[in-house]
């Protein structure tokens, strides 16, 4: 091999080295970097895949057409209904609130977001959403915890890393994003994620270190707990699919109350109103 | 000059390889595998292209899968003990720099095999690029274990498999697309038949 080969090999290898051997602040100011980069490159490819599902959503017959337009009256009238009912709820409930002495409920302020690509790697679960640091949002890299990443179901995940003007969520169906929550109408708690490599279908999560006769029941709603400082208490994770009791603990398996799959439009808590 | 186009042109796609890797969608049917196209660009040049521009496509591949790949895990998430979860700064997961010495070793072989490349053994740029790709996923998932070990334990499924060996064996087949397509098109080994004393 000729010199100036095995002098550059070394100058790779001692980058690669240098690489390894940065903080985790600098690493992920490198990666904000990256994205930013991509950035241009994935709003286009999004913006023509839209276009081309819109394209493709269009071509529709007149009879498919009338047949929408009847069943969204329809629903337009089922959700006025229930408009009513639950604004006369919301009324009740406040009412009730105030007259108790509760504590005031906390109110978020919300960062709306849309879901740009999914990640291409194998083994992690995250998505890019079109929100970085200039909308307000926080990966943490200033001191405070990464932002809460929800959407009307429940919860979604949590901030990683943000770009200028995107940033990537890892999903709580990835292993590394662990919750800390309860089984509603029980004492028990525990903890959520994911599992490594989620099998295709439906995605599962899993409850661990619950107490091994917990006897959950399959539909019990499922809570974060609000413990450490990054996710609220009280937002929806999941439901109870099955319990089992293992040697030292109880596992419950998990449906996740966000449909994954189809995970398009999310909402960042950049704050407490 | 041509090798300097073929380099920029292969650097240019590996760019894109990793914006269109976002948006192809997991193959169900291999239990979500993943098509990874940036091994394949990278194979291709590290088997046909002399050892400067194998090293600098090395660098682009490895520091490109490295920090769209990074995960940063909040400590809290490793507290088991729920009393003491809290939000702490984060760690990276699998360190920066480790794809650019996998791809450095994998096109240090590319590279010992360039000359039977350059004599017509066009099978080997395929091959070298299936295994290179397996390889990869499969170090990534053995790190990925040792890392979270004390939380995760060992983990093994079908998914596993499939999600390491049919990215494996489509990049066997778009590496052999590519080099049918070199060979119709620019002829480049052809030229490069010439010669093969630069490395």
């Amino acid at each position: 091999m000729k010199k100036v080969n095995i002098l550059l090999t070394v100058i790779v290898t001692l980058l690669a080295i240098f690489l390894a051997l940065l903080g985790t602040g600098t690493a992920q100011k490198v990666q904000r970097s990256v994205i930013s980069l991509f950035a241009p490159f994935l709003r286009t490819g999004t913006a023509v895949r839209q276009g081309i599902g819109a394209m493709g959503k269009g071509l529709k017959s007149l009879d498919q057409l009338e047949e929408d337009n009847r069943r969204l009256v329809r629903e337009n009238r089922d959700l006025r209904a229930t408009n009513l009912i639950l604004r006369d709820m919301e009324t009740e409930n406040n009412k009730l609130r105030s007259a108790m002495d509760y504590r005031e409920r906390s109110i978020f302020r919300l960062v709306p977001a849309q879901v740009i690509t999914r990640d291409a790697s194998t083994w992690w679960n995250t998505v890019t959403i079109n929100r970085g640091f200039e909308d307000g949002v926080d990966d943490g890299l200033q001191g405070g915890p990464p932002m809460t990443v929800i959407t009307d179901g429940g919860l979604v995940g949590k901030v990683m890393t943000a770009g200028k003007n995107d940033a990537k969520v890892v999903l709580i169906t990835d292993e590394n994003c662990k919750v800390g929550a309860y089984v509603e109408g029980t004492h028990e708690k525990g903890i959520v994620c994911g599992v490594r490599v989620q099998d295709t279908g439906e995605p599962e999560l899993q409850m661990n270190f619950l107490t091994k006769n917990a006897n959950l029941q399959p539909g019990q709603k499922v809570y974060t707990q609000g413990v450490g400082a990054v996710f609220p208490s009280g937002l929806l994770i999941g439901t109870v699919k099955s319990f089992k009791p293992r040697e030292l603990d109880g596992q419950a398996i998990l449906t996740p109350a966000v449909d994954f799959p189809t995970l398009a439009d999310v909402f960042v808590i950049v704050s407490k109103k | 000059m041509k090798d300097a186009l073929l380099t920029l042109a292969l650097a240019v796609a590996i760019f894109l390889g990793f914006v269109a890797q976002e948006f192809i969608p997991p193959i169900e049917i291999a239990k979500g595998a993943r098509v990874l196209l940036a091994p394949v660009f990278f194979c291709f040049g590290a088997c046909t292209l002399p050892f400067p521009a194998m090293l600098a496509l090395a660098l682009l591949t490895g520091f490109l899968s490295d920090f769209t790949a990074l995960q940063i895990v909040h400590r809290s998430v490793e507290a088991s003990d729920l009393d003491t979860l809290q939000s702490l700064a984060g760690a990276v997961e699998l360190s920066a720099g480790w794809s650019i010495l996998f791809f450095v070793a994998f096109g240090l072989i590319c590279q010992g095999l360039r000359p039977l490349v350059l004599r017509g053994h066009w099978w080997l740029p395929p091959l070298m690029s299936a295994v290179t790709t397996i390889a990869y996923l499969a170090l990534q998932f053995a790190m990925l274990t040792m890392r979270r070990f004390d939380t995760g334990g060992l983990f093994w499924s079908d998914a596993v498999m499939w999600r390491i060996l049919a990215p494996g064996a489509i990049a066997l087949v778009l590496t052999l697309a590519l080099v049918l397509a070199s060979a119709l098109g620019a002829n480049h080994w052809i030229d490069e038949r010439r010669s093969v004393r630069d490395f």
